[in-house]
């Protein structure tokens, strides 16, 4: 039946969960490295951890956030969790039940339309030569998701749902706005009726204005299309109003993970109370108790020993040094992996 | 509350339709193609190798549909020339005639010459003892010890008046008895002839032979020398002349120019000809714009039908190296590992590759098996498309091996779309900007090649024209001094030619690069 | 099909005629700019405040492109008060990167012109009228009396040469204190120093690729003070940056703030952190400030709608809202712009007069001025 097998298994020490349907994803003991080749004969010397174990479940319908700063592994988890960055080294991705990493090409290019991702960059994610008819299009041709007759009120429909004109179809991408062009992305997406879709930073590298249009219309197409979203980000504030559960991500390792109001109103773990109080807030009154981190992030490649975070941790203690800590719940659905809660 | 309604005018025409400032209709665009010509034809210096590229298309196809000369048609020219007509030689070695049956080799001539001059009439040579007898003035007749004739010596030469015959021995002698005697009358094969003071031999009135000390005879093949040309021709040259009028049998009066060489003591008769010959290397004139090559064909039209063969030879040359190069530059690049280890190897070999002597010994070879010009130039093709495509097909590579890490490509795996439309709808159009450069590029180096090859005479073949084989000729370096218009005009349309090539080929390049400030 | 796909697009005509008439004029600009030995008493000015630092006034930058003229900047005028800080906030295609630019003179010529408007820069003894002043001049200006920290950390320095050398080469450039090499390092260390680096002999050594994007932006500001400038214009400094870093960033300006007494120039399209910098904010739309004044003003009295709009769509972290509010509608195509309310048919809060033609500007306050026509009547009644 398996016929791809992870080519590079470091540990695959994770006991296997049991399927739950009312979560449409369930990821357990993630890894995923990259080998860095060294020396003459391009030798393996070493592996940059871009993703060390995560685990968490996505009910069906909601909105998961991933949160953390660049370099923390929250893009390649989405990518790995969609397996487009290649073999997993380690754990399970149980999409509706099935482990993704073990379908044959073929069945992987049938499921692809059931789990799509919208790219950060919206110019460099669309094919500069092709029409936007063509590139919203293809796949659903692809397919065979619409029969031919249908095809261009489908099209039509699709482009209308995500707030674009029918004139649209015949322009190419670069005669488009940063936000009109994640539209497209969006109604690319959107074509082949996906269940679940990773939302790689789609907001970041648009204007505010339109930041809040689109945040309004991805909202907007889950309710009516009763999809979920892993939404992956660091812009705090979109992903308080967007999210239902929030995971905070700190150089391959999720620190923290609970339901948004817990998250925010009590974080548990040094590092996202620092992440918090570092948003800038629009009020010019309003009084700054910055908790500002030291140092910068260490590269993934040579992280520290013990728990990761204890380089700039204020309330670092001797054991954080050497003792990595363990993912807990704390608080009934608030997980958190630090030594300060160790007792709880 | 303000009253001036200037509703929804815009700065343009009125009647156009207003668009709110949400519409993107409201402000045009160029198009993508617009966008690429505009900046295209900015640039002055492209545009100029555009236009020579259009006057050297419209030259070569055109010009040679409307040439009213053919490709290998030749010229020809009527020239007067001097040429040696006959020879003339007095005499005054002994010459020797044997007789019938009789051999008198040249060792016992040079002695009988020996004796002669010492004047004795006994000589022997090889202990065998001859003697001789003087018949009249320097004619001496040889007699073997035993008294047969072995044979004579003369100077005075016996000649036959009539063309095809000959004269026997015995009328020889006899004949030459009578000359150095002064008689008018001999006997000889029991005929009898007369002969009169000048030496013409008469046989019942006709005239049989002419008996004289100058030998004139023709040089040139199938012309015989009458009697009466040969009398005037010695009595002009006894007077000195130096041209000689002879009104030949046909009535028609000829000039001939005496010409005499001292080294060898002879005259040399010249009669001016008219011959035609090939019209080669004659100047430009009205009938010929640029003159005629060594062979007399127009110079003109052998550089239209030339530049045919090297435009095309170029295109076609480009066309295999580019489709070749794209498969393989394509499918490395794409698939990366084995297949890209593999095929970047064998473009190691092909650099590897001599490209100058493995060419120039196929060309020895085609010519030592002889094959057809047609055939050759279609060789040719080949084994230059062939021989380039490893150049485009790194370049491919290169530019799939960065594209397919843009995230448009992640995308589309996203979606499930197959492995061949990813190539060919999403990568290779990415590529065709650069792939027009090289190409655009490439024939120009093809072409210099082209020319190179025919040059060194290994490329296209005579009857065939091409620019190369054209400027062949000048390997004389007396055709480089003299003959400008053999090789200055097919080097200038090389040159124009190239030159255009690439200056369309940076403008194009500058065109596509979204980065250019203009 | 095909008549389809050209429709929306420019004629051939059309192209040529803007081509024609883009370069008839930007053909006499620069012929004006070209000139040699251009005499000190035309770009010699006054300043109208000698309390500011940087007088824009009635500014309109074009850039004569080939769909058409856009109006990047146009009749954009305000101050910069020596020592404070004024935040020029808008979003991409409003113009606030561009006036920055025609204040340094780094505008892509030919295309890029200033058509009309000043720019005066105060020089303490005497004020020079950017505009007009040519490139000889300007290059002592840059980096001297003007510096600029730009949003891409990354690749803002040369990747070939040491940081040291880097900074050094400003000084040396500018040398008007006449310093010795030996002070000049001395100089770029406490520099170094200053933006808060700590190992500042061993990154005085180092190569750019060796930094991360913070220490890198840090750098830049480093060089961005070398010179005690007058005017520091930062240009999304922080954009580009993780909100920790950010965080740093916004710190060490707001530190230096206090020690030099340079004013500085901030552009960025984030409230929050025009909320932490700025003393003064201008708002910007579309080539036009639609509404300037304190930060108090305008974070706590927004006038324009556009500003409005612009403060409800950014969610705020520990309010809930079911749906955010959104401005609708797009930026506009800066090319071909009407003569009414560039913001009309994106506003929600038209009323009658909104109409007519672009409104003027309108003071609410000693301090606050705002561009909309629903302060019309307020005005009209006080007068």
């Amino acid at each position: 039946m398996s016929e791809t097998k992870s080519k590079l298994v470091i540990d695959n020490d994770f006991t296997p969960v049991t399927y739950d349907p009312q979560y449409i994803l369930m990821v357990n003991k993630l890894k995923k490295y990259f080998p860095i080749k060294g020396g003459m004969i391009s030798k393996t010397v070493g592996y940059v951890k871009a993703v060390d174990g995560i685990t968490f479940n996505l009910k069906r319908g909601t909105t998961m956030g991933l949160v953390g700063e660049s370099g923390c592994g929250k893009t390649t988890a989405g990518r790995t969790i969609l397996r487009l960055a290649g073999e997993k080294t380690g754990g399970q991705v149980l999409f509706n039940g099935k482990e993704v990493y073990d379908f044959t090409a073929k069945e992987m290019r049938s499921m692809r339309p059931k789990m799509q991702i919208i790219f950060q960059d919206p110019f460099s994610s669309l094919s500069p030569r092709l029409p936007v008819g063509e590139i919203i299009g293809e796949a659903v041709r692809e397919h065979n998701l619409v029969p031919k007759a249908e095809f261009d009120d489908y099209i039509d429909n699709v482009m209308d749902q995500c707030g674009l004109q029918p004139f649209h179809k015949d322009r190419y991408p670069h005669e488009f706005s940063g936000g009109q062009r994640q539209r497209i992305c969006i109604a690319r997406a959107l074509a082949l009726s996906p269940e679940f879709v990773v939302c790689d930073e789609p907001v970041s590298a648009l204007d505010v204005s339109i930041q809040a249009q689109i945040i309004n219309l991805l909202r907007d197409l889950q309710q009516r299309h009763n999809l979920t979203y892993l939404f992956i980000s660091h812009d705090l504030s979109v992903v308080e109003h967007i999210s239902d559960t929030v995971g905070v991500m700190y150089l391959g390792n999720l620190v923290e993970y609970g339901q948004t109001e817990d998250i925010f109103s009590e974080p548990l773990h040094p590092y996202t109370k620092a992440l918090f109080s570092a948003i800038p807030i629009p009020d010019p009154d309003a009084k700054m108790n910055r908790i500002v981190l030291e140092g910068s992030i260490p590269s993934p490649a040579n992280p520290p020993s013990g728990c990761k975070f204890h380089t700039r941790c204020a309330n670092c203690m001797e054991q954080c040094k050497t003792v990595a800590p363990e993912w807990k719940e704390i608080r009934p659905g608030h997980f958190c992996a630090c030594h300060l809660y160790d007792d709880c | 509350m303000s009253d001036n309604m200037e509703k929804k005018t815009n700065t343009e025409a009125a009647g156009e339709q207003h668009y709110s400032l949400n519409d993107d209709r409201r402000v045009k665009v160029l198009s993508p193609g617009a966008m690429v010509a505009k900046r295209f034809f900015r640039n002055r210096i492209a545009v100029v190798g555009l236009c020579i590229l259009a006057f050297m298309f419209v030259f070569s196809f055109i010009g040679g549909i409307v040439t009213p000369y053919k490709e290998d048609q030749q010229f020809y020219r009527i020239d007067v020339q001097n040429k040696e007509y006959a020879g003339v030689v007095l005499n005054k070695d002994f010459r020797f005639a044997a007789a019938d049956g009789q051999s008198f080799p040249s060792t016992v001539q040079a002695q009988m010459v020996i004796a002669v001059q010492k004047g004795e009439t006994n000589f022997s040579y090889h202990d065998v003892n001859y003697s001789m007898v003087k018949e009249g003035e320097d004619f001496y007749r040889i007699l073997t010890a035993d008294g047969t004739t072995l044979a004579i010596a003369y100077k005075d030469v016996v000649n036959p008046s009539v063309e095809g015959t000959t004269l026997s021995f015995d009328f020889k002698y006899n004949a030459l008895k009578a000359f150095t005697n002064k008689q008018s009358s001999f006997t000889a094969d029991g005929k009898t002839y007369a002969m009169d003071e000048i030496g013409v031999v008469t046989e019942n009135g006709e005239e049989v032979a002419f008996v004289n000390r100058y030998v004139v005879q023709a040089i040139l093949p199938d012309v015989f020398l009458t009697r009466s040309f040969r009398e005037e021709l010695i009595s002009e040259l006894e007077k000195g002349a130096e041209t000689f009028l002879f009104t030949d049998t046909d009535g028609v009066e000829h000039e001939y120019i005496v010409e005499y060489k001292p080294a060898v003591q002879n005259w040399i008769i010249r009669q001016e000809t008219e011959t035609r010959i090939y019209d080669s290397y004659a100047s430009p004139s009205a009938q010929h714009w640029l003159g005629t090559d060594r062979n007399g064909m127009d110079m003109l039209t052998r550089l239209m039908y030339g530049g045919r063969v090297s435009l095309v030879i170029g295109f076609i040359v480009e066309a295999i190296s580019t489709i070749l190069g794209i498969i393989m530059g394509g499918l490395a690049g794409y698939f990366g590992k084995w297949v890209d280890m593999l095929i970047m190897r064998i473009v190691d070999i092909f650099y590897c590759i001599p490209s100058m002597p493995i060419i120039i010994i196929l060309g020895a070879a085609m010519d030592a098996m002889s094959v057809d010009p047609t055939i050759r130039m279609v060789y040719l093709m080949l084994i230059l498309g062939f021989l380039g495509w490893p150049g485009m097909a790194r370049l491919i590579r290169g530019q799939i091996l960065s594209l397919r890490e843009q995230e448009f490509m992640a995308a589309t795996e996203a979606g499930g779309i197959s492995v061949s439309r990813r190539i060919f709808k999403h990568l290779v159009p990415n590529v065709i900007p650069q792939i027009i450069v090289s190409v655009t590029m490439g024939i120009g180096g093809t072409i210099i090649t082209e020319a190179s090859l025919s040059f060194l005479g290994l490329g296209v073949k005579f009857p065939f024209a091409s620019w190369g084989n054209i400027i062949n000729d000048v390997n004389n370096t007396y055709v480089l001094q003299n003959f400008w218009f053999i090789w200055i005009p097919a080097g200038t349309l090389l040159l124009l030619t190239v030159l255009a090539f690439n200056l369309v080929g940076d403008g194009l390049r500058d065109a596509f690069d979204p980065k250019m400030k203009r | 099909m095909a008549k389809k796909k050209s429709e929306g697009y420019l004629s051939a005509k059309e192209s040529r005629r803007i081509s024609r008439e883009n370069r008839r004029i930007t053909n006499e600009f620069e012929k004006k700019r070209k000139r040699k030995d251009v005499p000190e008493s035309e770009y010699l000015t006054q300043m109208h405040d000698p309390k500011n630092a940087v007088e824009f006034d009635n500014l309109h930058t074009y850039f004569f492109t080939d769909a058409g003229t856009v109006k990047a900047v146009d009749g954009v005028t305000y101050e910069v008060p020596i020592g404070k800080t004024v935040g020029v906030v808008g979003e991409s295609g409003c113009g606030k990167s561009v006036t920055s630019l025609s204040l340094m003179q780094l505008l892509q010529r030919p295309q890029g012109q200033v058509t009309e408007g000043e720019i005066r820069l105060n020089l303490g003894d005497k004020a020079y009228d950017v505009t007009k002043a040519p490139d000889t001049v300007m290059q002592t200006l840059r980096g001297n009396a003007v510096s600029m920290i730009f949003q891409e950390p990354m690749t803002a320095l040369n990747p070939v040469f040491r940081i040291g050398d880097q900074i050094e080469e400003v000084l040396a450039l500018h040398n008007e204190d006449g310093l010795s090499e030996a002070q000049m390092k001395e100089r770029t260390i406490e520099l170094l120093e200053m933006v808060g680096i700590a190992n500042s002999e061993g990154v005085y050594r180092m190569f750019p690729h060796e930094l991360s994007g913070g220490m890198r932006q840090r750098v830049v500001i480093a060089m961005a003070l070398a010179c005690n400038p007058r005017v520091i214009i930062a240009d999304e400094p922080t954009t580009a940056l993780d909100v920790t870093i950010q965080a740093q960033i916004l710190d060490l300006l707001r530190n230096l703030k206090d020690k030099i007494n340079s004013s500085i120039m901030f552009i960025t399209h984030d409230l929050g952190v025009i909320a932490e910098m700025a003393d003064y904010v201008v708002v910007m739309y579309a080539g036009r400030i639609v509404e300037k004044g304190t930060a108090d003003d305008i974070f706590h009295h927004p006038a324009h709608p556009y500003t409005i709009g612009l403060m409800a769509s950014k969610p705020v972290v520990g309010k809930k809202i079911d749906t955010l509010y959104s401005i609708p509608g797009k930026v506009p195509n800066p090319i071909n712009m009407p003569n009414y309310c560039y913001f009309k048919d994106r506003c929600e809060m038209c009323v009658e007069g909104c109409d007519g033609a672009y409104p003027c500007e309108i003071s609410l306050s000693e301090t606050h001025k705002v561009s909309c026509y629903r302060y019309y009547d307020a005005a009209k009644k006080e007068d």
